[in-house]
């Protein structure tokens, strides 16, 4: 009963059988040379496997469009067309011709002739087309062997077991509704497969070493995908359980959904909102259903990785009129690109210098070069039709920047008013406040910035001097030391002060214990990853703020980290003895 | 036959999008249509072809077609490179 172990992308515990997806065709070694007679019959294979795939990839470019997007479905449009391409099926149909080979034969050779080829070209967007070439031909050798659809013997949900996953692959078998689980030996926690899978509410688990050979077609499995472990052909002891813990997951998960409908209120009558961070338009749908009150952060920077998004103004409009709209009228915040520090993109070209994360990033580039910060604002102004959107400016350290951007803005907004027969809609201008200087700001900022949002995560490394994705140094990385917690009181404080409204959009507020202790500073206005959503609200829900108010005060006296952690649990506890849930569920 | 030296002039220069415009485009004429670049000779009908030049913005390409429709194929072609393939605005 062997167990695997990986990290976990999707949370959920699933039992099912395994099949496995082996994206590597195996050449057929005894019989490479055909018959003259037999080449007639392979062409006919080819043709008939190239027609289906044709097939299938248009019904997957009509599902991903209408579930994800039309720019997501664009990957789909390309590989349509590649599957055109009259000069790929002659390559393919000559190599079974001339040198009578199998289509599985003359197909691999192909593919190997153009990864080699793709494989050279040292830019990497070219580079990546290797990916969709071999996805397309591996969808055509799968069609060779006409199967009688696979898993009819038994229709019931497969946990599918590969290597990696293509985006293309994965939404194909992801909307099919047969797979219950996933599980890959390579794979991304922010691929495109990884973020389709929390979307569809499917568990998942990735970098399993060894889950290929480990795992074969048909072993029963049982996933625990909240810790990352793969059971195989567990014992009946086992089984018992792990399905107990399922039960009670599953539970959990009922009554939480049963708290999205509840006002968001305090045991006092305190309202809070709860909103969600995306990345990716159709983050939107997973955002919703996990009950966000609007988008407080919606990073932009993966634009640059869906073709020319980010240097097109009406595409990046329609991006973000999508998103505002199925929101309308909750609140829609969009974050300029924040690019050059640990997402750097070769559109954006700029000098690192030896330490980025104190370099040129973000507006620091962006006021030297506008170009593409013009665009971005102009197809917001565009797409803010439904006036639920905000723009949000990150990385600000003088208010000097801020004059200079809300010229910017103002120059985009006249000329889209000029472009346009009804006038546009302002969105209200906000700032980050990551940098610790911009703290300072805040009193001068009554009459220029409409709103602040915190960067907690990166307020924290700046503040400590720690890099949180350093290993070596990432155990001083904490929300509660001292300096922190004064900062945290200072900014909401400020904000209070000339009457702005303020959000936290770091990873603190999704976390159930500095959740709380923003809560009794005084935020009210959290955004977060959606998945937290629920047991944040769960918890808010179940205090009252005035108390949360009365123990973050005390903790103004303590002069360590792990002593205002353990306080603030000790102090909820005391009074909420069922707050916090004993078993990490996510 | 003709030829014709152009510049690319777009930003992500003959990247998926813009390269499957191109090839579609070269379909719909009756000529031959090939692309050289780098010492590369590929057929414009060819998207993959297209995608195995990379060529990137600032660089010169030849556009050659013979056939019936030669001149109205530079001619539209030569169009679509200058506009940047309908994708900076």
């Amino acid at each position: 009963m062997p167990i695997l172990r990986g990290k976990p992308v999707s949370s959920g515990i699933v039992s099912a059988h395994s099949h496995i997806y082996n994206n590597q065709v195996q050449i057929l070694e005894n019989d490479i040379q055909l018959a003259p007679a037999s080449i007639e019959k392979e062409l006919n294979r080819l043709q008939n496997a190239v027609k289906k795939s044709r097939a299938q990839l248009k019904k997957i470019y009509k599902t991903v469009e209408k579930k994800m997007g039309s720019s997501s479905a664009l990957i789909i449009g390309i590989q349509r067309q590649l599957l055109e391409d009259p000069s790929l099926i002659r390559e393919i149909t000559e190599k079974i011709t001339q040198e009578q080979l199998h289509c599985e034969t003359a197909i691999r050779f192909v593919e190997r002739k153009y990864i080699d080829i793709f494989s050279k070209i040292p830019d990497l967007t070219f580079q990546e087309r290797k990916n969709d070439l071999s996805d397309i031909l591996q969808r055509v050798s799968a069609n060779l062997i006409s199967r009688p659809h696979q898993g009819n013997k038994n229709e019931s949900a497969t946990i599918l077991v590969a290597q990696d996953l293509h985006p293309s692959k994965a939404a194909q078998v992801m909307s099919s509704g047969l797979i219950s689980g996933l599980i890959l030996e390579e794979g991304g926690e922010n691929s495109h497969t990884s973020i389709l899978a929390r979307t569809m509410g499917i568990p998942t688990i990735i970098s399993v070493p060894n889950a290929l050979t480990t795992i074969s077609e048909g072993d029963f499995l049982f996933i625990d995908a909240l810790l990352g472990i793969i059971h195989v052909n567990p014992s009946k002891e086992e089984i018992f359980k792990l399905a107990e813990k399922k039960e009670k997951y599953t539970a959990y998960k009922s009554r939480l959904k049963e708290i999205i409908p509840l006002p968001s209120q305090t045991l006092d009558g305190k309202d809070f909102s709860l909103l969600g961070n995306i990345e990716l338009e159709f983050e939107t749908t997973m955002a919703q259903n996990h009950g966000a009150e609007g988008i407080g952060l919606f990073r932009t920077e993966f634009l640059f990785m869906e073709g020319d998004t980010a240097h097109h103004i009406q595409k990046q409009a329609l991006t973000y009129k999508n998103v505002a709209q199925s929101f309308y009228p909750k609140p829609v915040v969009i974050r300029t690109f924040d690019v050059g520090r640990d997402k750097t993109v070769p559109q954006v070209e700029h000098e690192q210098g030896i330490n980025p994360a104190l370099g040129a990033m973000a507006v620091r580039i962006f006021l030297k070069k506008p170009t593409l910060l013009k665009k971005q604002i102009k197809a917001v102004i565009q797409a803010n039709e439904s006036g639920n959107i905000s723009l949000l400016f990150p990385m600000i350290t003088t208010i000097e920047e801020i004059f200079s951007l809300k010229a910017m803005v103002s120059e985009c907004f006249d000329q889209v008013k000029k472009e346009r027969s009804h006038p546009p809609k302002r969105p209200p201008f906000g700032i980050m406040v990551e940098v610790p200087a911009a703290i300072k700001l805040i009193p001068f900022l009554k009459n220029h910035v409409d709103f602040f949002s915190v960067g907690s995560n990166d307020l924290t490394q700046y503040l400590l001097a720690v890099d949180r994705n350093n290993s070596e140094v990432s155990a001083l990385y904490t929300p509660f030391h001292p300096a922190l917690v004064e900062a945290l009181f200072e900014i909401v404080a400020l904000c209070h002060k000339i009457d702005k409204p303020v959000t936290v959009c770091g990873e603190m507020a999704g976390k159930s214990v500095s959740a709380l202790m923003l809560l009794g500073m005084g935020y009210r206005r959290f955004s977060m990853n959606p998945l937290a959503l629920m047991e944040i609200k769960r918890i808010f829900t179940h205090v009252h703020a005035s108390y949360a108010a009365h123990v973050v005060r005390q903790i103004r006296r303590l002069p360590s980290a792990s002593m205002i952690e353990e306080y603030l649990i000790e102090q909820f506890l005391k009074k909420y003895p069922d707050l916090f849930i004993k078993q990490p569920f996510f | 036959m003709i030829q014709k030296t152009i510049e690319i002039v777009n930003k992500l220069g003959l990247h998926a999008r813009a390269a499957a415009k191109l090839s579609h485009l070269a379909n719909s004429f009756d000529s031959d249509i090939f692309l050289i670049y780098n010492n590369d000779r590929i057929n414009a009908k060819s998207l993959l072809g297209i995608l195995t030049l990379a060529a990137s913005v600032g660089n010169e390409i030849t556009l050659e077609t013979n056939g019936k429709d030669e001149k109205k194929a530079v001619t539209e072609l030569t169009d679509l490179f200058s506009r940047k393939f309908d994708e900076e605005s």
